[in-house]
């Protein structure tokens, strides 16, 4: 395990008016042997979309409760989570008080979890779900919730009906959205969502998306959408991070990321994309398991399922270079990744290199 | 859209072995008792319950044992003198009675009646209450109507009355059927949460699946249904013992259970009638008995203890309770916080 | 809906009817007849056997020479009315002894059972709370201690104990003789001193079974998201503890709660003996050992509908509290 000190974290990531910073946050449940997330430092702008991507186990959720200071008993976090308000503010969350995270929490930044059935109490309705925030954070009850109801139309749903309702007499995309509306509930600044259409069949995930935008628009929230599903939050996101092994290992512009990734680990999850029109043989899942935090090996923790590996790569593990303004990536041969790896899903050309990504 | 059969005909779905091995019978029986039997004992052996429970029952088992090799005399009047206190000889170490029969010697002579009673009672009323609850929640309908109307009706007489009309008018001496009578209607109660567990399972996938391919109703409540259920049946199934002892010696205390044998409740009963209540130089005639009572109940209700957690374990989360701003340190640190 | 609420009335009215059948007939395979004892008496006291055969009757309703059904006929067209015969052994009608027993009882199993999952429910959420600490670890280990001792082991100990020994408490009865029965405070007081170790001894036992069950569904309920995202919500611990994870903790012990009450009724056979205190148990015993065929029918008939009407009211209201259940009958398979 490589300590900080040897690595570069703070490169050019472009990003003017950041209103999260994470730098440095690490995430421990066994007092420092191994870790669930390792030393991750990022940015997230204001009013943009951030989608964080990576493979079940590669520490996204840590990153998400992290940014609501979180994590679960026994784990310890570690770092900064640095939170502007304004451009002229700046608070540590890690630092706060009960009181002081209480507020921010829900208020400035809350949380979508995934399978929002679970998220609701079954014996309560949900209204009274809301109705519980706003005495909490002693808001106005009618005030919120004729805004809750406002909310709520604006995803399609019929607020008197789901307010009326137990969480189980709502269906899966109705639960979903009406986890949205209660984290919208007390105008965030961001809204963090934790694979939230995981769980709902493929129509539902799309209207879903598209919601999203429109909430963003028009609630003026900073979004943060963590997932496995790689095309899926292509089309929504403004900028987009990449995870694995509880590291990070690229950021920068969607389009870059999509058409011209400069990581192999990027690159083979955009191949490995599946296609329903290709046959069987072009299909290219990344051989290996990714690791355990047990087994985070030394050096580049991608080495062992890299085409590109060589002798640097396990034994020293990359520092982040810049790419282009905004990109940057943790990888000892990024230059040979882009000619050496073709991407090769709908939209890329023949030489192998996308032709723009996926537009919406 | 048009599969590409011919295409993926040189695709070959199986794993990279070739050869798909036989399992040997010896090897799935070898599978099935790791599984099955050595894995939750390692799992409930960790947990002291289980291992204090264990313990305390062995001391009965071992007490049984050595009252069927006739280890240890039987008890018979004169043994010694009449109301000798305990600790005071080898001869008699707990003491006697007022008719000058040996306490201990009477402890250990009732065990194996009572564990046999014990074992008998408890297998009968899950026993049933397996069968009643699986066949009830899983077949529904009318079946489920018929076999809840009859629990309903066998639930409301009333328990201990029921078995003591039944004791006085047969008049069983054996122990096993004394066993079942004392949980006759046992299994009623206990078949209808067996019942509403079944009603969840029986919504899983698998069961739909076994449902669809055609198998038999017999063969999904064994391989489907039951296994998901042995959790709460073995915790029952102590339960259910527990539940003998208490009202198998409260019944002998009471006198209405036949005095087959010499039995921990009917030395109470010899005590309690006997004026041990009166003096306190006849306690311990009162008090051992009461302590071997207390020692069964607590080895198996530790052993039930235990075993609910093998099988239930229970997760909380907790968020963490501080988390280390790295602020003002240039290079982070890692301090146990907790 | 109310179809179903129909059905599930003529259900209970039936299972009454049948147990009471039942009972009927277990009744009369206890040995040596109903009148043996009496008609024995009767016969040693110069009456003639005719007149014997006459008095019975009149005692009855059931003449017991009449064939079974028929005595069974009688009996039950009677008690329909109301009329539960009168009591061979204690020469009154059934109806008023039972009348009068039955408060004494329902009062001790009312108080004990309330007070078990009053404070089992209680100790059971704390214990989750501080969930590993000493605290826990202490009453837990109480628990099964005391889990593990028959209540009438109690009972007799304390009878002993503070009863017999140290005098405080009286050793029979269920008001103090003398004191006249009415509403004053001499017979409140009499009252309470009478039960009072009944009660402890039916109650000190139980709390622990219902204090671990507590403590067991309250660790599953926090375990949930849901109550994560309560916290991150900012709701005060207060208002998670209650609405948010007790009040799904609670949920199972309920069903449990109103059989315990009606299982708990039976048991006072033994308690009532040990404290010779005349409610209902007290009288089963006596009338079982007399063979006294109307008072037992009488004492098993309140049992048997305390238990049925526990049942019915467990099934109906469960839905209410628990939103997540649909009453009704389930699909066929």
């Amino acid at each position: 395990m490589t300590t900080t000190s040897e690595r570069l974290h703070r490169s050019n990531d472009a990003v003017e008016d950041p209103i999260l910073e994470v730098k440095n946050a690490s995430v421990t449940f066994d007092g420092g042997e191994t870790y669930v997330l390792d030393d991750v430092t990022f940015s997230i702008e204001r009013n943009e979309i951030l989608g964080v991507v990576g493979e079940s186990g590669s520490g996204k959720s840590m990153l998400a409760s992290a940014l609501l200071d979180a994590i679960p008993a026994p784990g310890h976090l570690s770092g900064e989570v640095l939170y502007h308000p304004d451009q002229h503010t700046t608070v540590d969350i890690l630092e706060f008080t009960d009181d002081e995270l209480m507020e921010y929490r829900w208020a400035d930044v809350s949380m979508v979890f995934q399978g929002a059935m679970s998220s609701f109490n079954p014996t309560m309705k949900v209204g009274a779900h809301f109705q519980d925030t706003l005495k909490a954070h002693n808001e106005s009850v009618p005030d919120g919730m004729a805004f809750a109801r406002e909310i709520l139309s604006d995803l399609y749903l019929d607020p008197e009906r789901v307010l009326d309702s137990y969480p189980h007499e709502l269906s899966g995309g109705m639960q979903q959205r009406a986890l949205i509306a209660l984290s919208l509930l007390l105008e965030p600044e961001v809204l963090v969502m934790d694979e939230p259409t995981a769980a709902l069949d493929l129509l539902m995930q799309r209207s879903i998306l598209l919601l999203l935008e429109d909430i963003k628009e028009k609630y003026d929230v900073t979004m943060v959408f963590i997932t496995h599903d790689l095309p899926l939050v292509a089309s929504l996101a403004d900028r987009m991070a990449v995870m694995y092994a509880f590291e990070l290992v690229e950021a920068g512009p969607r389009d870059q990321i999509i058409g011209e990734s400069a990581h192999p680990y990027t690159r083979a999850l955009l191949n490995s994309t599946p296609n329903i029109d290709a046959p069987l043989e072009e299909m290219q899942p990344i051989p290996g398991k990714s690791p355990a935090p047990v087994n985070v090996p030394s050096g580049c923790s991608y080495a062992d399922r890299c085409p590109l590996a060589t002798e640097t790569c396990t034994q020293d593990a990359p520092s982040f270079d810049q790419v282009e303004d905004g990109h940057t990536v943790a990888c000892h041969h990024w230059q040979r990744a882009r000619d050496e790896i073709n991407l090769s899903f709908a939209g890329a050309d023949e030489t192998g290199r996308s032709t723009g990504g996926e537009r919406r | 859209m048009p599969t590409e059969a011919d295409e993926n005909e040189n695709v070959n779905w199986r794993s990279d072995s070739d050869v798909s091995a036989d399992v040997t019978r010896g090897e799935r029986f070898a599978e099935l008792f790791e599984e099955r039997i050595r894995k939750p004992a390692i799992v409930a052996w960790a947990d002291r319950r289980t291992r204090i429970g264990l313990l305390i029952l062995g001391v009965y088992l071992g007490m049984a044992l050595i009252a069927v090799f006739d280890l240890y005399r039987a008890p018979s009047t004169n043994q010694a003198t009449q109301l000798a206190g305990p600790f005071q000889s080898w001869d008699y170490p707990l003491g006697t009675t007022m008719s000058g029969v040996d306490l201990l010697s009477l402890i250990i002579h009732s065990t194996p009646d009572i564990l046999l009673m014990i074992i008998a009672g408890s297998v009968w009323a899950t026993g049933v209450a397996v069968l009643v609850g699986t066949l009830a929640g899983y077949k529904g309908g009318a079946v489920d109507r018929v076999l809840m109307s009859v629990s309903d009706v066998v639930m409301a007489i009333p328990g201990l009355p029921l078995v003591i009309i039944l004791a006085v008018t047969f008049n069983p001496k054996n122990p096993i059927i004394l066993g079942i009578l004392i949980n006759i209607n046992y299994w009623a109660g206990l078949g209808r949460s067996l019942r509403s567990q079944v009603l969840t399972i029986r919504e899983d996938s698998y069961v739909e699946a076994s449902r669809t391919m055609g198998v038999s109703t017999p063969r999904i409540l064994q391989k489907d249904i039951i296994p998901n259920l042995m959790p709460y049946v073995t915790v029952n199934f102590v339960f259910a013992a527990r539940y003998v002892v208490f009202a198998s010696i409260g019944l002998f205390f009471l006198g209405v259970l036949p005095y087959s044998a010499q039995n921990w409740g009917v030395t109470l009963n010899y005590a309690y009638s006997g004026g041990a209540l009166f003096t306190w130089e006849a306690a311990h005639w009162l008090i051992f008995p009461m302590i071997a009572i207390m020692g069964l109940s607590l080895g198996l209700i530790l052993l039930g203890q235990g075993m609910d957690r093998v099988f239930n374990p229970r997760v909380r989360t907790r968020l963490a309770e501080s988390s280390e701003s790295t602020k003002t340190k240039t290079d982070a640190a890692m301090t146990e916080d907790h | 809906m109310g179809h179903y609420y129909l059905r599930r009335t003529a259900r209970m009215f039936v299972t009454v009817f049948l147990v009471a059948s039942l009972s009927f007939g277990l009744i009369r395979l206890l040995p040596g007849g109903p009148f043996s004892l009496l008609r024995a008496n009767l016969l040693r006291q110069g009456v003639p056997a005719s007149e014997v055969d006459a008095r019975i009757a009149n005692l009855q309703n059931i003449r017991p020479d009449a064939p079974l059904w028929e005595q069974y006929l009688d009996y039950m067209l009677a008690a329909g009315q109301g009329d539960f015969g009168t009591s061979i052994a204690l020469g009154e009608p059934v109806s008023r002894i039972i009348a009068q027993a039955v408060p004494w009882t329902v009062f001790i199993v009312l108080v004990s059972t309330v007070l078990i999952f009053v404070f089992g429910v209680l100790l059971g959420a704390i214990q989750a709370y501080w969930e590993g600490s000493r605290f826990d670890q202490l009453v837990s280990g109480v628990s099964v201690t005391l889990m593990s001792i028959p209540f009438y082991v109690v009972a007799v100990l304390a009878l002993f104990v503070f009863a017999y020994q140290f005098g405080w408490f009286p050793t029979a009865g269920t008001v103090g003789v003398g004191v006249e029965t009415g509403v004053s405070m001499a017979f409140f007081t009499s009252a309470l001193h009478h039960a009072a170790l009944p009660i402890f001894s039916y109650t000190i036992t139980g709390i622990g079974g219902q204090a671990l069950a507590m403590r067991g569904n309250s660790i599953q309920v926090l375990g949930n998201d849901y109550v994560e995202v309560a916290r991150l919500r900012g709701l005060s611990d207060r208002r998670i503890a209650t609405r948010y994870v007790a009040r799904n903790a609670i949920l199972p012990l309920y069903t449990g709660f109103l059989l315990l009450l009606g299982f708990r009724l039976g048991g006072t056979v033994i308690l009532e003996q040990i404290f010779s205190y005349p409610g209902l148990g007290y009288y089963m015993w006596s009338a079982l050992e007399s063979n006294d065929y109307p008072l037992m029918m009488g004492t098993f008939l309140v049992i048997t509908v305390a238990l049925v009407i526990g049942v019915y009211i467990a099934d109906l209201t469960y839905g209410m509290i628990d939103p997540r259940i649909s009453r009704g009958d389930t699909d066929a398979y």
